[in-house]
């Protein structure tokens, strides 16, 4: 980390330190000591320094937010236009608060922040608590906290998804200011509680401790569910967590917030039980104090993630690097032993938090019995869940940089005809010349069971070699070379199994067609680009020119449009570059070379001279024809009912790693 | 009461952690480009469009084209089209025919910058 970054992860921290601490004294005030007081004796909460204290307090953190929201601010100002810290410009400071959404948002929360000063100055001149003015400091405090959604990727979601999210960034930020935030103002509670201490004051600590408990169970509930709804929410998955930085810092604020609720938990089951018992409460009165500082404490460690977690680069752009030699593939066991699992792994987690909650209300019974219930939650968890086990290496989950299109491919033959073809075979079927003389046969690189393993997997395998067999190709293949190899393997293992797709669509495993560009009435398109649109026909085609189908389809181009398909007929150059009548097939779609090359590996020897594959939205082919086959092609009727149920499989979620740029 | 509450909130705990991970970052990628990234395109287009993932800050953003020799063949009037916030758009000079490259840095609204280049050739290889 830079130094500019370690100045935003401090401002950040040091701001949502304030802000949580503002909302934390309003809300304590309003939802904890006003209600307590009056339920007891009005006079306590100004006495004995309390007030001055709570007051000292908001007072110090309206300053904090201020200052920190101004060095967060310049930081993020800095960040933008690329200068460094020390020399920001004024002007530029300018452009960021007038012209960009941060400034704005910015703006909006000095004002609130300004608002709060005037209720806490209005708050001093009053000898008493005022509810009015209670209940304004605690909104505003409250919007200056919530208003930081907006301040990370909240501002970046869109639509009704984006709402959802929004609004549980928005609640878990509430319920932090709340919970966390209430913690002091709930020990300077307690400190005057032991200034007093006479019996009245224990009858006080004792409702305020209630109170407290009751709103930080209900927050502790919202903090959960909205971080459920959120992680929901961001798409992530457990390599990204177990694999990158910012998986990683975020286990580490999980583990943060479980240890706040086992502290947690001592207050509630234990020392509130304590406080009942008149012999036992002037012992649990500064215990209680000592956990709600400890806790805050604790939370300031998460705080400290939060603002570490903002400026960390993207967690799936960063790919990441499993740490463990194995890795669990739940797809690998049946369904009933996938539920089976699930529930146990759920069980055994429920029956550890019990473990704490039994350890911290010292309660023998339930540790006994939580202990008990883990040993079969592991017992019957374990057998399904080894034979799951698969083997797993550092790139196992990384994604191809490599795009699976037609340049790959074409580049990934060559170097497969160099490296590789030696031993796995120039039909990659494991039977190369130099097979023979292996202790273990090559792998034979058209069986399906390919498209089990992880593209990851095949990288470290090429790159690392494989069973003291393969040899490493780190030292001769450079990493794009890999991915490049590792893209013709797959385009021509999905070339050999689209032998045995057949005329109707069905559900099964689909083999993948690569992307590949083409020019149609002088525009360029992609594949891709075009089955955003709905499904495609792709045609193949060699020579002689499939005259009366093309015509058939051309003929009638617009009811299959309207049914939503569109055809891609691909043939040889040389009938598009010529000049004889057979030059006009009624599709002209110009492709290069490479693609021509590369789309080869989809057509078999025996199709008569055309191949016509239904290719669902994520280019899988869902049916395929040929001009030789049992079945002969389609007619358009056939072909628009197949578009619509090759049209219903849902769209697979997009490749981060495959962006260009 | 007090134990199917921590029931509750063990299962919850589970699930959080089964769920928890990352955030797919809002930084704002390059989406989509035109003239398309790597293409060739018969004649000088009137400008270069480009579609981004995320909306964009355009006081902080920028865009150039610049011919093989690295002149500017752009306007030099990147402006975000109104109504279109995550768009960036650059007029161009005529340009002959060649290899053009695209340099974009831009900022997220949510202030991430991200950069990139790419080529694209205008009459034919």
């Amino acid at each position: 980390m830079n130094a500019a970054d370690a100045f935003i992860v401090v401002a950040r921290t040091l701001h949502f330190a304030a802000c949580v601490s503002l909302t934390g004294v309003f809300a304590f005030e309003c939802l904890v000591a006003g209600r307590t007081l009056r339920a007891n004796d009005a006079e306590f909460g100004d006495g004995f320094g309390r007030r001055r204290r709570v007051s000292v307090l908001a007072w110090a953190s309206l300053a904090l937010a201020l200052v920190s929201g101004a060095a967060w601010l310049a930081g993020v100002a800095a960040h933008m236009s690329g200068e460094p810290l020390g020399e920001l410009k004024s002007s530029t400071i300018a452009i960021v608060l007038t012209e960009t959404r941060v400034g704005k948002d910015w703006l909006v929360r000095l004002a609130l922040a300004l608002l709060l000063g005037a209720c806490l100055i209005a708050w001093k001149r009053r000898a008493h608590w005022s509810a009015a003015i209670g209940w304004a400091a605690f909104g505003l405090s409250a919007l200056l906290l919530v208003t930081l959604a907006w301040a990370g990727h909240g501002a970046a979601d869109e639509g009704i998804n984006g709402n959802i999210h929004l609004a549980a960034d928005l609640l878990h930020l509430l319920a932090v200011g709340i919970w966390l935030g209430g913690l002091v103002p709930f020990a300077l509670m307690m400190t005057a509680v032991q200034y007093v201490g006479d019996q009245g004051a224990v009858g006080i600590a004792r409702t305020a401790t209630r109170r407290f408990s009751a709103i930080a169970v209900t927050s502790v509930g919202v903090l959960l569910a909205s971080g459920v709804v959120n992680t929901l929410y961001l798409s992530g998955n457990v390599p990204a967590l177990l694999g990158t930085p910012y998986g990683q810092l975020l286990l580490l604020k999980i583990a943060l917030f479980v240890a706040m609720l086992s502290v947690a938990a001592i207050n509630r089951v234990r020392l509130t039980a304590h406080l009942d018992a008149d012999s036992r409460a002037w012992q649990a009165i500064p215990q209680l104090r000592r956990n709600a500082l400890i806790e805050s404490a604790i939370g300031l460690g998460v705080l400290a993630i939060v603002g570490q977690l903002g400026i960390l680069p993207p967690g799936l752009h960063t790919e990441p690097v499993w740490p463990l030699p194995f890795r669990i593939d739940p797809n690998a066991l049946p369904t009933g032993d996938k539920i089976l699992s699930a529930v146990l792994v759920v069980g055994f987690c429920a029956c550890a938090v019990l473990v704490i909650v039994a350890l911290a209300g010292r309660r023998k019974w339930l540790l006994g019995a939580s202990v008990a219930g883990l040993i079969p939650c592991v017992a019957f968890a374990a057998p399904p869940l080894r034979r799951a086990i698969e083997p797993a290496y550092p790139t196992t989950y990384f994604a191809s940089p490599v795009p699976y299109d037609a340049a790959a491919v074409v580049r990934g033959a060559a170097i497969y005809a160099q490296n590789c073809a030696v031993c796995h075979g120039a039909d990659g079927r494991g039977n190369g010349s130099a097979a023979a003389s292996l202790p273990t046969k090559p792998a034979d690189l058209t069986k399906p069971h390919l498209f089990a393993h992880n593209v990851g997997d095949l990288y470290w395998w090429v790159g690392h070699g494989l069973g003291g067999v393969m040899p490493a190709f780190e030292a001769r293949l450079t990493p794009t070379d890999r991915w490049n190899v590792i893209q013709f393997i797959r385009a021509h293992a999905a070339g050999v199994l689209a032998k045995s797709v057949g005329p109707e669509v069905t559900g099964a495993a689909a083999p993948q067609v690569l992307d590949f560009a083409f020019e149609i009435h002088g525009a360029q398109d992609t594949l891709s680009q075009t089955l955003q649109n709905g499904p495609v026909l792709l045609i193949l085609y060699s020579r002689p020119v499939p005259d009366a189908r093309l015509r058939q389809l051309a003929a009638e181009k617009r009811r299959l449009a309207a049914g939503g398909l569109t055809v891609i007929p691909v043939g040889p150059r040389e009938i598009r570059n010529s000049s004889s009548r057979e030059a006009k097939p009624p599709y002209v779609v110009g492709v290069s070379a490479d693609v021509e090359k590369a789309l080869a590996l989809f057509r078999s020897a025996g199709d008569g001279g055309e191949t016509e594959v239904m290719l669902d939205r994520n280019r899988n082919i869902r049916a395929r024809w040929t001009a030789s086959g049992p079945r002969s092609l389609a007619p358009p009727n056939v072909l628009i009912a197949d578009a619509q149920r090759a049209a219903r499989f849902a769209v697979a979620a997009p490749n981060h790693a495959g962006h260009g740029g | 009461m007090k134990i199917m509450k921590k029931i509750l909130a063990a299962l919850a705990v589970g699930a959080s952690l089964a769920f928890a991970a990352p955030p797919a970052w809002a930084h704002a990628f390059l989406d989509h480009a035109s003239p398309a990234v790597g293409s060739t395109v018969p004649a000088t287009p009137s400008v270069v469009t480009l579609w981004f993932t995320q909306d964009l800050e355009l006081a902080f953003s920028t865009v150039t084209v610049s011919d093989k020799a690295g002149q500017r063949v752009d306007l030099g009037n990147a402006q975000v089209p109104p109504g279109q916030p995550a768009e960036l758009q650059v007029g161009l000079k005529k340009l002959p025919r060649g290899t053009y490259t695209v340099q974009w840095h831009v900022v997220s609204v949510d202030t991430h910058t991200t950069d990139g280049h790419f080529t694209f050739d205008v009459g034919g290889r």
